[in-house]
C-alpha cells in the first residue's frame, strides 16, 4: 500500500494546495490479489479504460476507476451515478472507510492515505464530517447524545458537548425531540439527526453520501433547502453523492457524472446540461428543462446602448426566468452584472436560438 | 445431440446420479448379506481390527490432565469461595425478603405480570419444602453464569476482530455443542474430582457458546453504516466496539445471555448425576432412583419453575422495554424487610412451609391406582411399540418376529418371500422410470429384514456416503465417510448403531407427528394457541425433567428413553413445520387461489414446498435434539453409545468417555450436515 501510495505521488498531480479535496489516480479493485494486479496493469502505462478491462478478465472488480478531481474550498460537489456506478465507494475511499488500491486523496493538503491511524482519527474528530443514506444513527442513544457522540470521542467535557449538540440540534430544527430515540422518529428527523450529528464537530470537509434518497419527495425537497441554507452559513467544502439529476442540478456548484467506476463528465450544471459528453450523460439531462440551467452571461450579445431602461436582468438569471420578465418586449434589454453594471444585453432571438440549441 | 436431449440433460443427470448413489448402496448391500455365510466380516466389523483409541485417547488426555491438574486444582480452589459466598448469601437472606426481592425484580423488567410469575414461582418453590436444595442450584447458577457470559463474549469478539480466527472458532463452537453434555463431566471429574466445582465448571464451559455464537452474530448484523458512522465520529477502535457495535447488536446480545442462562441451569443440573452436593438435581435424581415419583414429581416441578422464571425474565431483556415505577419496586422490598423481620426465628426453617408436601404423596397415590387399574393397557401400549416397531428396527424381522412377540416364528422361507415381493416392486418401479426411488425401497428392505444394530458396516458406510453425495457432492461423501469410518475403527461400532436405531426410531415419529401438529397449528390458529404454550413449556424444561413423567407410566427400559426422546424433540419439528407453512407470502397463496387452486391444492402444491427448506431446519434440530436427549435417557435404561458415556463418568474412566462423546458428536454432525445440505439445496432451487 505504502509503496504504492509513493509511487502515485510522484505522478504530475493537476491538484494544488488550495484545494479542499483533491484525488488523483485514485482505484478500487476487489478481489483476491487485486493490490498486485493492478499494479502490474498500471505499470504497462496502458489507458485506465484498458487496465480496468484486464482486471474484469481476471476477476476482479474495479470498483472506481483513476478518478481524479478537486473541490476548491466551500465548492459543493456533487457526484451523481446510478446504483453500482461506484460513487458510493468513491466517497468511501475519500473518507478511508475503504482503503484504496491506489492513488492519492489530500484533504487541505495531507495525503490522507499514507496518514496514520492516530492522525485519521484526529481528522475524524476535528476535520472530516460524515451523512449516511440510511442515517448510521446509534440506536441505543437518544438524538442528543447521538448528536454529541463525536466530542464525546474528541473528549470534550459533558457540558460543553450538551451545549454545542444543543445549539447543532436547533439549526437542523429539531429542538424538543433531543431526549427521543431514532426509532421513535420520522425518516426526515433521522437524517437530521445525522445531519446534526455530522456537523457537531465544525467539520471543514463534508461528505453526503445520498442523503435524501431514503426520503419521500415533499422531505426530500424541504431538507434540500434547509441544507443549501446550512451551507451558505457554514461553507464548508462538499462532497455529496447522490443518484437524482435532479438533486444534482438544484445543489451542485459542479457535477461530476460517474459510470461504471469512471467518472466521465466534470462540469458545472449548466455544461453537464448544455454540453454533455456523450449520451450517456444526454440521456440523464433529457427532461431537464434546459432554460432553467441557462445563464444569461452565456447567451447575451455585447451591449449596443440601446435600452438600459425596461426589466432588470442580471448576468446570473436562468433564461427561464428571464423570459417570464421580458416575454412582454421586442426591444433588446441590458443585462447587469453583480455590481449592476450593463454587460450586455438580450434579444428575443437569442433567447428562441438558444433554447432550440438547447434541445 | 438432439435440441430435446440438451434440454433435458440436467435433470435426467441428475435423476441418474442420486439413483446410482442408491443403485451402488443396494448392490452392496445385497453382495454383503449374500456373502454373509462365507465371509462374516462383511457384515460384522471385527473386534481385531479395531484400534483401541479409547484407551489412546485416555491415556494421552490422561496425561495431558495429570499435566494441568496442578492449575486447575488451584482454580477449583479459587472457584470454592465465590461458590461459598453465593451460597451462603442465598441460604442466609431470609426468604421473604429473596422473593420480594425477585418480585421487585420482576416489576422492573416486565411489571405486574413478570412480578406475578416470579412471586409465584418462588412461593411454589417454599412449599415444596425443596428451598434450600433450590437454593444451593441458584448458588451454582448465579456462579457458572457470569464466566460463561465473560467467556463467551470474549470468544465472540475474538473471532469478530480476528476474521481469520472466525471459521474455526466456529467449528469448535458447533464441536462444543454437539458434544454430549455427560461427555464433557468426565475430564472435568479427572480434573477438579467430586463436588459441586465440577458443574459449576461444566455448566460455564457449556454456556459459553451459545452467547459467543450471539455476539458474534449481533455484532455482524449490526448496520454497516452505524460502523461506518462511528469511524467516521473519530472513535478509536475500542470506543466503536464498546460505545457504538455491542451495544447496537444489544438485543441479540440479550438473546445470548437468555440462552447461556437456560443452558447453566440445564447443566447444573445434569451435573447432580455426578452427585456430592445437596442441590435439586441430585434431589430428582435421588427420589427417581428410590421410585418416590411424588417427590421427585415435586423437585422437577421447582426445576421446571427456575428455569421458567430465568427464561421469561431474562427474556424481557431482548424486548423493547417500557420502564416501570421504581418505587413499587422500593415499596416490595421494604414489605419483604418487615415480614423477615417479623417472622424472624422462624424463617429460617423452610421446611415448616412445605405445604404441598401432602401433594407429593397425593400424586405417588393418584400415579399408583392409575398404573394398577390400567396397568394392562400400559403394558400394552409399551409392548404394542416395542414389538411391532423398536424391535424389528433394532435386530430385523428376521430376529423380532417370535412366536412370543407376533404369533408366529419368521423362516427362511418367509425372507425368501420378503425379498422377492421386494425385488419384484423395485423392477416395476425401476421400469417406470423411478429408479432412485427403487434403490431407496430395496435398501429399506435390507433394513428391515437385518435391523438397524445388525446392518453390514459396508452398507452403512456407503449408504450415508451416497446419501452424502446426493445432498452435498463430493465434498460432503468424503466429510461423512471419513468421520464415519472414525467410529467404526474405534470400536464403538456396534453401540453407534444402537444410538443410531433409537434416535432414528424417535425422530421418524417427531418427523410424522411433529409435522403433522405443525400443520395443524399452521391451518388453526386455535390449534396453534393450544400448541405453543406447550412447545415453550417443553423448550424451556432442562432435559433431565423428562425421564419423570415417563418413568412414572412405563418404568426403565428403552420405550421410556423413546417416550422421552420424543417428547424434547418433537418441539423443532413443531415450531419450524408451523413457521414454515404459516409465512407463505400472500401473493402466492392469492396466485394459486386465483388460478383456482382448493385449499389443500395450495397447500400441497404452494405452501410446503415453499416451506420445505424451513421444515428441514426443524427436522435438523430435532436430530441434535433427539442425539442431546439420547444420553440422558441413558440414565434409565438404553443400549448404546449414551449407555458407554454413562458408564465411563462413573468410572472415572476417560477414554472411553471422549471415544464415545466424540463418537456421539460425530453422529450428530453428520446427520447435521446431511440434512443441511437438502435444505440448502432446497433452499437454492426456490432462489431464497
Amino acid at each position: 500500500m505504502k509503496a504504492f501510495g509513493n509511487q502515485s505521488s510522484t505522478l504530475p498531480s493537476t491538484s494544488s494546495v488550495a484545494d479542499a479535496i483533491a484525488t488523483s489516480g485514485l482505484w478500487q479493485v476487489f478481489g483476491a490479489g487485486a493490490q498486485e494486479a493492478l499494479a502490474e496493469q498500471l505499470k504497462t502505462g496502458a489507458a485506465s479504460g484498458d487496465v480496468a478491462s484486464a482486471l474484469q478478465d481476471r476477476g476482479l472488480i474495479p470498483a472506481v476507476q483513476d478518478a481524479t478531481f478537486n473541490v476548491a474550498p466551500g465548492e459543493l460537489f456533487v457526484i451523481m451515478g446510478l446504483s453500482g456506478s461506484g460513487k458510493s465507494t468513491l466517497v468511501r475511499c475519500i473518507s478511508r472507510l475503504v482503503e484504496p488500491t491506489a492513488g492519492e486523496v489530500m484533504i487541505g493538503g495531507e495525503n490522507i492515505l499514507t496518514a496514520s491511524k492516530k492522525r485519521m482519527i484526529e481528522m475524524r474528530r476535528n476535520t472530516l464530517g460524515m451523512v449516511f443514506q440510511h442515517f448510521g444513527l446509534f440506536p441505543h442513544m437518544s438524538v442528543i447524545d447521538n448528536v454529541a457522540f463525536p466530542l464525546k470521542m474528541n473528549g470534550v467535557k459533558p457540558a460543553a458537548r450538551k451545549a454545542r449538540a444543543a445549539e447543532v440540534i436547533s439549526m437542523v430544527g429539531l429542538e424538543g425531540r433531543e431526549d427521543a430515540f431514532p426509532r421513535e422518529l420520522s425518516g426526515g428527523q433521522r437524517q437530521r439527526v445525522g445531519i446534526a450529528r455530522s456537523l457537531a464537530g465544525n467539520c471543514d470537509v463534508w461528505f453526503l453520501d445520498e442523503p435524501f434518497s431514503a426520503l419521500d419527495p415533499l422531505i426530500r425537497r424541504q431538507l434540500q433547502d434547509e441544507f443549501l441554507n446550512i451551507q451558505e452559513k457554514l461553507k464548508t467544502s462538499i462532497v455529496f453523492i447522490t443518484h437524482d439529476i435532479a438533486e444534482a442540478l438544484k445543489l451542485a456548484d459542479r457535477i461530476a457524472i460517474m459510470r461504471d467506476g469512471r467518472i466521465v463528465q466534470i462540469g458545472t450544471p449548466t455544461e453537464i446540461v448544455l454540453n454533455p459528453v456523450d449520451d450517456y450523460v444526454r440521456e440523464f439531462s433529457r427532461d431537464i428543462p434546459k432554460g432553467r440551467h441557462m445563464t444569461l452571461a452565456e447567451v447575451m450579445e455585447p451591449f449596443d446602448g440601446a435600452d438600459a431602461t425596461g426589466p432588470t436582468l442580471s448576468t446570473a438569471m436562468s433564461l427561464e426566468a428571464a423570459l417570464a420578465d421580458c416575454a412582454m418586449t421586442l426591444d433588446p434589454v441590458a443585462v447587469r452584472d453583480g455590481d449592476g453594471k450593463v454587460v450586455g444585453q438580450v434579444r428575443p432571438e437569442i433567447f428562441a436560438k438558444a433554447l432550440a440549441r438547447a434541445e | 445431440m438432439s435440441a430435446t436431449d440438451t434440454i433435458s440433460s440436467p435433470r435426467s443427470y441428475h435423476v441418474t446420479s442420486a439413483a446410482s448413489a442408491g443403485l451402488i448402496t443396494l448392490l452392496i448391500g445385497v453382495v454383503c448379506l449374500v456373502l454373509e455365510p462365507i465371509a462374516p466380516w462383511l457384515v460384522k466389523w471385527p473386534a481385531a481390527w479395531s484400534l483401541p483409541l479409547a484407551a489412546w485417547i485416555g491415556e494421552g488426555l490422561g496425561a495431558f490432565l495429570n499435566f494441568i491438574k496442578p492449575t486447575m486444582r488451584v482454580l477449583s480452589w479459587l472457584l470454592e469461595f465465590p461458590m461459598g459466598w453465593a451460597n451462603w448469601v442465598l441460604n442466609a437472606t431470609p426468604w421473604p425478603l429473596l422473593i420480594a426481592l425477585v418480585t421487585a425484580l420482576g416489576w422492573l423488567l416486565g411489571g405486574l405480570r413478570m412480578a406475578a410469575l416470579g412471586a409465584l414461582g418462588l412461593g411454589f418453590v417454599l412449599g415444596t419444602g425443596y428451598w434450600s436444595e433450590g437454593m444451593n442450584t441458584l448458588a451454582l447458577v448465579f456462579v457458572s453464569v457470569p464466566l460463561a457470559l465473560l467467556l463467551g463474549t470474549g470468544i465472540g469478539l475474538l473471532a469478530y476482530e480476528v476474521p481469520r480466527v472466525k471459521n474455526a472458532v466456529q467449528a469448535v463452537l458447533d464441536i462444543m455443542q454437539t458434544v454430549p453434555t455427560f461427555a464433557y463431566l468426565t475430564p472435568l471429574l479427572l480434573l477438579f474430582g467430586f463436588g459441586p466445582v465440577v458443574g459449576l465448571i461444566a455448566s460455564a464451559i457449556y454456556a459459553a457458546p451459545p452467547m459467543a455464537r450471539n455476539v458474534l452474530l449481533g455484532l455482524e448484523r449490526v448496520d454497516a453504516e452505524i460502523k461506518e458512522a462511528a469511524v467516521m465520529s473519530g472513535g478509536t477502535r475500542t470506543q466503536q466496539l464498546f460505545l457504538v457495535e455491542l451495544p447496537a447488536a444489544g438485543t441479540q446480545v440479550m438473546i445470548g445471555v437468555n440462552q447461556c442462562l437456560m443452558a447453566a441451569l440445564s447443566m447444573v443440573i445434569i451435573a447432580a448425576v455426578i452427585g456430592g452436593f445437596n442441590d435439586i438435581g441430585w434431589e430428582v435424581l435421588l427420589t427417581m432412583r428410590k421410585a418416590q415419583f411424588g417427590q421427585s414429581v415435586m423437585a422437577g416441578l421447582v426445576i421446571v419453575v427456575f428455569a421458567i422464571v430465568i427464561d421469561r425474565y431474562s427474556g424481557t431483556l431482548a424486548l423493547a422495554r417500557k420502564s416501570y415505577d421504581k418505587r413499587i419496586a422500593y415499596g416490595l422490598i421494604a414489605v419483604g424487610v418487615v415480614a423477615s423481620v417479623v417472622t424472624w426465628g422462624q424463617v429460617s426453617n423452610t421446611a415448616g412451609f412445605a405445604i404441598f408436601d401432602g401433594a407429593a404423596q397425593v400424586v405417588d397415590d393418584a400415579v399408583g391406582a392409575f398404573t394398577a387399574s390400567n396397568g394392562a393397557s400400559l403394558d400394552q401400549v409399551k409392548n404394542g411399540a416395542m414389538f411391532y416397531v423398536l424391535l424389528p428396527l433394532r435386530i430385523g424381522l428376521d430376529e423380532a418376529i417370535l412366536p412370543f412377540t407376533w404369533g408366529f416364528q419368521w423362516t427362511a422361507a418367509y425372507s425368501g418371500i420378503f425379498f422377492a415381493a421386494t425385488a419384484a416392486i423395485c423392477v416395476a418401479v425401476a421400469l417406470s422410470g423411478r429408479v432412485a426411488l427403487a434403490a431407496v425401497l430395496g435398501c429399506l428392505a435390507i433394513l428391515l429384514e437385518t435391523g438397524v444394530s445388525q446392518l453390514p458396516w459396508p452398507f452403512v458406510l456407503v449408504g450415508v456416503g451416497a446419501i452424502g453425495y446426493v445432498s452435498g457432492g463430493w465434498k460432503l461423501t468424503r466429510l461423512v465417510m471419513i468421520l464415519l469410518a472414525c467410529v467404526l475403527i474405534s470400536g464403538l461400532w456396534e453401540r453407534a448403531l444402537l444410538s443410531l436405531y433409537l434416535s432414528g426410531a424417535a425422530v421418524l415419529t417427531c418427523a410424522v407427528f411433529g409435522g403433522l401438529l405443525g400443520l395443524w397449528a399452521a391451518v388453526s390458529t386455535t390449534a396453534w394457541r393450544i400448541i405453543r404454550p406447550i412447545c415453550d413449556m417443553l423448550q424451556t424444561i432442562p432435559l433431565f425433567v423428562f425421564l419423570i413423567p415417563v418413568l412414572m407410566f412405563f418404568q426403565i427400559g428403552e420405550f421410556s428413553a423413546f417416550l422421552a426422546i420424543i417428547a424434547y424433540a418433537i418441539v423443532p419439528m413443531i415450531r419450524y413445520t408451523r413457521a414454515g407453512i404459516a409465512t407463505t407470502p400472500p401473493d402466492l397463496m392469492e396466485a394459486a387461489e386465483a388460478t383456482g387452486a382448493t385449499y389443500w391444492q395450495t397447500m400441497w402444491e404452494v405452501r410446503v414446498p415453499y416451506a420445505a427448506p424451513t421444515i428441514l431446519l426443524g427436522l435438523n434440530q430435532t436430530i441434535l435434539y433427539a442425539f442431546s436427549m439420547l444420553v440422558i435417557a441413558a440414565l434409565i435404561g438404553t443400549t448404546g453409545l449414551g449407555q458407554s458415556i454413562y458408564i465411563a463418568l462413573g468410572q472415572a474412566d476417560v477414554g472411553l468417555g471422549v471415544a464415545a462423546g466424540a463418537a456421539m458428536a460425530i453422529l450428530a454432525l453428520i446427520a447435521d450436515r446431511l440434512v443441511q445440505g437438502f435444505a440448502e439445496e432446497r433452499r437454492k432451487a426456490l432462489g431464497l
